[in-house]
């Protein structure tokens, strides 16, 4: 990359003899340092927020780290930390599942729903369209913690909206139903909750790219008979692709990354190990057990994993761009 | 910049001598000038929620301390449940970090006392007469290998609190066995369905620990200078057998209370939806404060055991700890005003809570008030403590004996299964701290 630039300055001088060789080694230096000097800030800043804590977390997660009076101590072991991890039990039957289902599901239903909300949004008039979009962005502001607890609220044993609504319909004792302690209702109300939080951003920026598609190609397509079903998919979905692969990447690494609306619900911040997700497991071993190790390795497993979907759904952006080309 | 390293030098040498010399006058037991704290400030932590409003307290100690000593007091308030992770941060962070005097849960004294950040003032109480009089149990719980790290400050228990009228009402007396428990819980369950009769709540561990200790067994023992869980000896599932029946076979206690932690036991309390259940002692007036028409409808009784007498209940509280700051000698001052004599008697007037030393605690007791007599009995002859190792605050922290009862409540296994587990998760957390 170095010699790649320096050539480069070479060749320029060679075009221009009458240069002296100083000024054009001073030029080539200009040349060298300007986007590293304009880019500076931004990656003084990125280095210490997130450069600096990724490098802590991943020696952390290779040695015993302990809490000591006036800094920790660190016992390097190694990948011991991750051979537990990946050798337990706990991990594959529970952790991973949740993890990734919850995750698959959330961000199948949030693109869905938040794509049909922005093809209303696209259909109504000036004030209907004001007041959809206001009401959706005040479930987009709602903070997680305000709309889990009230999430929680709804589902409540006994006293909730909806266990009082599904007890007078016969359909479950509300003496006997916890739907906090069951895996699957757990994730049912967990995925309420964050589709419910995710889906705003997917029909704002959804309805954003809409407004880019020419109103021809529709008109087009209505004149060579294609149904509102064929036009979706054959011009909306087509022209708009890489708003869809945005919001479908950006919406992965959220729901995997989800704690906050995990960690609240009753029994989600560590009574009950069949909820634990990624996020949770990996709170409880560093925070909570002081094995700061452990913990670290999990969250180092996670961000390897949505490092992992986001190559290649970055891949799957650039070769789309590719053929567009 | 030499004259600068020189004055500097002077600076601390004089810094030096100054401490050296509140050293002496604090050993030569001077009354009244203990230590010269001018110019100086005291960061304090304190949790808050204890006293419902702290702040006029503080006041008044800290206008105290400075007229003895000169020393301004600084009080931040902490959040319970943050403190835990705040404070391990300040100690990784070191002395500029830290408080000079904190608050600290009895069960996180082992912890931070490994880390070597809290001061061992055992020869301090010593010299100030004040071991003798500190409740034992208490006393014992931040006393590790020998060294106290700090003093008692205030202390609760749970006993079982029972809604008066009710029992009257039905002819239900107040249980002093665990048949007579069971028989109680399934009489109010029958007669006033619209209340919960005894909350199994899945997510309060000391709810559970009086069975398991009223059963003979233990939920840890020390062995050989380790710790062995002892949660799945015959004793102790004798002990869950009896608690979690009384949800999964007596069904006295709802679906809706698996999930259930202290706190929204006491929210059901508040709102009259409770007709007995174990409850702090500092819980009674909390509950008639916010509903007045529970007044002079609750009555106590020490947790039973199982043939009588009493179960051994978990007593927890507080301790006022000093760390090794380099105004220490200050902060162990500011420690003792408060955790003695009138200050310490009139906190524990504030927050119900009672005060740590067997004086206070008797003049407590003394006064004969039904709703603190027998919390103050379970105290004094039925407290117990968490196995004290830094080692079980990281299972507190796993949740092991919630999850278990959980785990029990819902159906999901058995008793012995459940029992299995928790003691396989408890010897992992013991093991990886050797």
């Amino acid at each position: 990359m170095k010699n790649a630039l320096a050539d480069g300055g070479q060749q320029a001088a060679a075009r221009r003899p009458s240069d002296t060789a100083p000024a054009a080694r001073r030029r080539s230096l200009i040349r060298l340092t300007r986007p590293w000097l304009l880019l500076a800030p931004a990656l003084v800043v990125l280095a210490g927020l997130l450069l600096y804590p990724i490098f802590q977390v991943g020696k952390i997660s290779l040695q015993d780290w302990e809490v000591k009076f006036g800094g920790g101590q660190g016992e390097f072991t190694g990948f011991d930390h991750y051979g537990d991890l990946l050798s337990s039990e706990l991990l594959w039957k529970t952790v991973m599942p949740n993890t990734v289902f919850f995750a698959v599901a959330c961000v199948g239903l949030t693109v869905v729903l938040g794509t049909l909300v922005a093809l209303l949004l696209n259909r109504l008039g000036t004030t209907w369209r004001a007041i959809c979009s206001v009401s959706i962005l005040a479930a987009w502001a709602m903070p997680a913690v305000t709309g889990t607890y009230v999430w929680i609220w709804l589902f409540q044993p006994e006293e909730g909206m909806f266990s009082q609504l599904a007890g007078a319909l016969g359909l479950i004792d509300p003496a006997t139903t916890n739907w906090f302690t069951e895996r699957l209702p757990f994730y049912a109300i967990a995925t309420l909750n964050v589709v419910h939080h995710g889906f705003p951003f997917v029909a704002i920026t959804v309805f954003a790219g809409l407004l880019t598609i020419p109103r021809e190609l529709y008109e087009a397509g209505m004149i060579d008979g294609a149904s509102a079903w064929q036009r979706f998919w054959k011009i909306t979905v087509p022209t708009i692709r890489p708003v869809f692969l945005v919001v479908t990447i950006l919406s992965t690494i959220w729901d995997f990354k989800v704690f906050t609306q995990i960690f609240l619900m009753p029994g989600g911040s560590g009574a009950n190990e069949e909820v634990y997700n990624l996020g949770v497991y990996s709170y409880v071993q560093a925070f909570g057990q002081d094995d700061y190790g452990a913990g670290s390795a999990a969250a180092v497993l996670l961000t390897l994993l949505l490092l992992l979907i986001t190559v290649v759904y970055i891949r799957t952006l650039f070769r789309q761009g590719e053929e567009d080309l | 910049m030499k004259r600068r390293v020189i004055a500097a030098a002077i600076a601390l040498t004089l810094g030096v001598t100054a401490t050296a010399c509140g050293d002496d006058s604090g050993g030569s037991g001077d009354k009244d000038r203990a230590t010269d704290g001018k110019g100086k400030t005291l960061t304090v932590w304190i949790m808050e929620g204890t006293n419902p409003d702290a702040r006029p307290f503080f006041k008044e100690a800290a206008a105290a301390f400075e007229k003895k000593t000169g020393a301004k007091i600084k009080v931040e308030y902490q959040q319970w449940a943050t403190a835990n992770r705040k404070f391990t941060t300040a100690i990784a962070g070191g002395a500029d970090q830290v408080p000079d005097v904190a608050e600290v849960g009895t069960t996180w004294v082992p912890q931070f006392a490994e880390t070597e950040a809290l001061v061992d003032v055992t020869d301090e109480v010593k010299k100030s007469g004040l071991s003798d009089d500190l409740v034992e149990g208490l006393k014992d719980a931040g006393t590790l290998d020998g060294k106290q790290y700090g003093m008692p400050w205030y202390a609760g228990v749970r006993s079982v609190l029972y809604r008066k009228d009710i029992f009257e009402k039905h002819k239900i007396k107040p249980p002093t066995t665990w048949k007579e428990l069971q028989d109680a819980a399934k009489t109010l369950k029958e007669k006033e369905p619209k209340l919960i009769s005894f909350p199994v709540a899945g997510g309060a561990e000391m709810f559970a620990a009086p069975f398991i200790w009223g059963a003979g067994g233990e939920l840890a023992e020390e062995e050989g200078g380790g710790w062995k869980s002892a949660i799945n000896s015959p004793e102790a599932i004798k002990g869950i057998e009896f608690y979690t029946g009384l949800a999964t076979k007596d069904k006295v206690s709802p679906a809706k209370v698996n999930t259930w932690t202290e706190k929204e036991v006491g929210d059901a309390w508040k709102k009259g939806e409770i007709a007995m259940s174990i409850s702090g002692n500092w819980t009674p007036k909390a509950f008639v404060d916010e509903n007045p028409e529970l007044e002079g409808k609750l009555g106590a009784v020490p947790i039973p055991g199982p043939d009588g007498g009493m179960s051994r209940s978990f007593l927890g509280g507080s301790y006022l700890s000093t760390f090794d700051t380099e105004n220490k000698e200050l902060a162990w001052e500011f420690v003792k005003l408060l955790t003695t004599g009138e200050f310490a008697a009139k906190w524990a007037e504030q927050t119900n809570y009672f005060p740590g030393q067997n004086s206070e605690l008797e003049k407590v007791a003394a006064k004969k008030d039904p709703l603190v007599e027998p919390f103050a009995t379970q105290m004094l002859e039925a407290g117990a403590t968490v196995p004290k190792t830094e080692s079980y605050g990281k299972i507190q922290a796993a949740q092991v004996v919630p999850g278990m009862i959980q785990s029990i409540i819902t159906g999901k296994s058995s008793v012995k299964e459940a029992a299995d587990k928790a003691a396989q998760q408890m010897d992992d957390i013991f093991a990886k701290d050797k």
